[in-house]
């Protein structure tokens, strides 16, 4: 299994969070998790990237422990890529700045090729020099994207990625994105509380509720045409 | 075209118009001046002397600049993102140096680290030598820094408490380890703040005469006030004066550009980052090194003075400090209630987003606070005197024994220019807590036919209380510490504390000022506790929300 979570938990001091979760998934699928708030979906994800350290469990990404009880890779350590709920998007560097800002390690050369790749990936290559303000939601959330590709992470964490989009452009963009992270061959997990969401996105959902699985299915698309 | 319903009503709109006139055509007298023929002062100043002002003063607001920017930023991170042992406390006692005028502080250490000093008896009881000149360049600077670092320290920390964790996260999330990702994200995110704060610093050093003065530095300030009174020279001084209101345009400008266009406010929702508990050595060296800010720009000078008021209580503590304590009182409270009532009133016209030139003259009102005391009181003295003159006439009919000079040399003319030097810090106060509070309620109340003047009483000024507290506060500290306006401005025979502690110290009676200022810094320490003391944290914020 490419991503194996064992018994994860994660409670806030007298609120515990996420009980005993436990599930796999393989390369490149994308798994979407839903539930209400306070469920726990966004504390899994920050598990997850490294942000917040678990009670107790463990966490294997790409034949790697992150996180067990002995020790906890950081979070800039983990190459476990995040799409915040509001994209933070840093405002005082460019869209360009924004996307090289985790290729520092990246040779001067191979980091602009990788950023002009990404853009043209997102169809935001005229884009580059404008600042986050002077993008609308749905480019700022493909420049988030792809910001957080970048680096190519082992796998990417969306945390509520269209609750700043406008109703109409939620299903464009919503195909756009089950499109690049699928090109990318990127395993992903989707963190929602809108089922449509989920079902057009994901291979698999999870319902998480009170911190635990409630129900866990395999998407079925009927293939378009 | 898009049109928005006009919400002013034409008594707010009369109001404004006067209060931006009596603002503004005071300002216009030095220009008006600016063009009478030179004298032999001013070409031996400009040949000799100017050169050096111009450096000096860009000298002392560099190093300040810099040095509060540093002491401050380092204060506000470490008060937010860590927790330590006194915390708390720190946190709002590192606004107590704001109570300290720069000049007294000044005094004090220059005495402390004279040779008879405090701090030069203990050295040589430890056979150590004394190295330090306080009353030099490097002296001023110092105490610049420590008496007026809470301003960035109190710009920077709310813009911390601000900032969400998103920005600090992402950059982790991104492989960039904890310590670039503050130097990348968080500090430049924390930059229009930073800027906002040594702003003020840099106007707060220019408008110092005191502190300069007893330091002999040849700084514009003082170069102006030499020129008013020991030469009375008014074309130099107001020469002068324009001089300094360039630099001063320039520092203006250079804060535009240094903000510049990007844009730092991105409005992104989620928690401010949890502060952390320090470990290891940081434990005990950065909560050591604060208290050592606190002492340097607190702690230190106030003891000083504890013991100053100590050994000469019995000389000082009479009838006219007591007259010295009321003036301060009394004119304090009289300017600040007007300032907060006149800037309510401004604030109330320009809050539905005005624009063109209602915008401008919003602004213009609240130019005061940019423009040293030295140039408003010229300003303000010479606007006096042309309306004594035109009013002469009156004056004679209502009573034939008249002098010429009946305004300029009343107390109005103090106030007035109280007034114009601190409108905006009451206008920008009540401005953000108008911002904060939005238009509904406001709006609301029209439709339920109340009209501006009842809106404004029954429904903004009760919920802007906390705004309008927080202006009255920061406008009375500011009114109380006031040096150069009341110098030159005040009547005869009539001393504030802050006048009388110059006075004292003139005359080398330093020891003297002890009772005074010991007054003066806790009026103003108490209510800088009142504001942002532990229980009050909601309102902190207000403190000079530019």
């Amino acid at each position: 299994m490419y991503v194996h979570i064992e018994n994860l938990s994660f409670s806030y001091p007298k609120t515990p969070v996420l009980h005993q979760l436990t599930f796999t998934m393989q390369k490149g699928e994308i798994l979407a998790i839903i539930g209400s708030s306070g469920s726990g979906k966004s504390t899994l994800l920050r598990t997850l990237s490294g942000l917040e350290m678990p009670a107790c469990g463990r966490i294997h990404i790409a034949g790697e422990t992150v996180c067990d009880t002995s020790r906890c890779t950081p979070a800039d350590k983990r190459e476990v890529g995040f799409v915040f709920q509001d994209y933070a998007l840093f405002p005082h560097r460019t869209v360009a700045q924004n996307i090289a800002f985790g290729l520092h390690k990246t040779p001067r050369k191979a980091r602009q090729a990788r950023v002009d790749a990404l853009l043209e990936m997102i169809a935001m290559t005229g884009f580059a020099r404008r600042y986050p303000h002077q993008l609308s939601g749905g480019q700022q959330q493909r420049v988030a994207l792809a910001r957080a590709l970048a680096p190519m992470p082992k796998m990417l964490l969306l945390d509520e990625p269209f609750s700043n989009i406008d109703t109409d452009l939620k299903h464009t963009i919503r195909l756009e994105l089950a499109s690049l992270l699928k090109k990318a061959n990127m395993t992903s997990i989707l963190v929602t509380h809108d089922e449509e969401d989920a079902r057009m996105l994901a291979d698999r959902v999870i319902v998480l509720e009170g911190g635990r699985i409630v129900h866990e299915e395999r998407v079925v698309r009927t293939p378009r045409h | 075209m898009k049109r928005r319903i006009n919400h002013d009503g034409p008594l707010f709109s009369l109001f404004a118009l006067i209060a931006g006139l009596a603002i503004i055509v005071p300002l216009l007298f030095i220009l008006r001046h600016l063009f009478e023929p030179s004298t032999d002062a001013w070409r031996h100043i400009r040949q000799i002397w100017l050169l050096a002002y111009i450096r000096n003063t860009s000298v002392m607001i560099f190093w300040t600049a810099f040095g509060t920017a540093l002491i401050g930023t380092y204060a506000a991170v470490l008060t937010t993102r860590y927790t330590f042992f006194g915390v708390r406390v720190l946190s709002w006692m590192l606004v107590l140096p704001l109570a300290v005028p720069a000049y007294i502080a000044g005094y004090v250490y220059a005495d402390m680290l004279s040779y008879t000093g405090t701090v030069t008896r203990f050295l040589r009881l430890v056979s150590l030598p004394q190295l330090l000149q306080p009353m030099t360049m490097a002296g001023a600077v110092f105490i610049f820094v420590f008496t007026l670092y809470p301003y960035v320290y109190l710009f920077v920390r709310a813009a911390l408490k601000r900032q969400s964790a998103a920005y600090a996260e992402s950059a982790l999330t991104l492989g960039v380890g904890p310590f670039r990702a503050f130097f990348l994200v968080v500090l430049p995110l924390l930059r229009p703040a930073l800027i906002g704060g040594v702003f003020l610093v840099v106007l707060e050093t220019l408008n110092d005469y005191g502190l300069v003065a007893y330091f002999n530095i040849r700084v514009f300030s003082f170069a102006i006030f030499n020129a008013w009174f020991s030469f009375g020279e008014v074309v130099t001084a107001i020469r002068l004066s324009a001089v300094l209101l360039i630099m001063v345009f320039v520092i203006l400008v250079l804060e535009r550009v240094l903000r510049g266009h990007r844009r730092y406010t991105v409005h992104v929702k989620g928690r401010v980052i949890a502060a952390r508990p320090l470990r290891g050595l940081a434990r005990v060296v950065h909560p050591f090194c604060l208290w050592l800010i606190l002492g340097f720009g607190f702690l230190f000078p106030t003891m000083q003075l504890m013991h100053y008021a100590v050994l000469t209580w019995r000389n000082t503590l009479n009838m006219t400090l007591f007259y010295n304590f009321m003036n301060t009182l009394t004119i304090a409270l009289g300017s600040t209630a007007l300032i907060v009532v006149i800037a309510l009133m401004l604030a109330n016209f320009g809050r539905f987003r005005p624009k063109g030139w209602k915008r401008a003259w919003l602004k213009a009102t609240t130019l005061g606070y940019a423009i040293p005391g030295a140039v408003i009181a010229i300003a303000v003295n010479l606007f006096f005197i042309t309306v004594d003159r035109q009013l002469y006439p009156l004056y004679r009919w209502l009573n034939p024994a008249s002098p010429v000079l009946v305004l300029s040399m009343s107390l109005g003319m103090l106030v007035f220019a109280y007034i114009l030097r601190f409108m905006a810090i009451g206008y920008n106060s009540i401005e953000a807590g108008y911002d904060k509070l939005g238009e509904t309620f406001t709006e609301a109340a029209y439709t339920l036919n109340h009209r501006k003047l009842s809106t404004l009483l029954k429904i903004d000024v009760p919920l802007l209380k906390s705004s309008l507290f927080a202006a009255a506060v920061i406008v009375f500290i500011d009114v109380v510490k006031e040096l150069p306006l009341t110098l030159i401005l005040r009547p005869a025979n009539y001393d504030t504390l802050a006048s009388r502690i110059y006075e004292y110290a003139s005359d080398e009676m330093i020891q003297d000022t002890g009772v005074a200022s010991l007054i003066l810094i806790m009026m103003s320490a108490l209510l800088i506790y009142a504001l942002s003391g532990p229980k009050k944290r909601g309102r902190s914020a207000h403190v000079r929300p530019y």
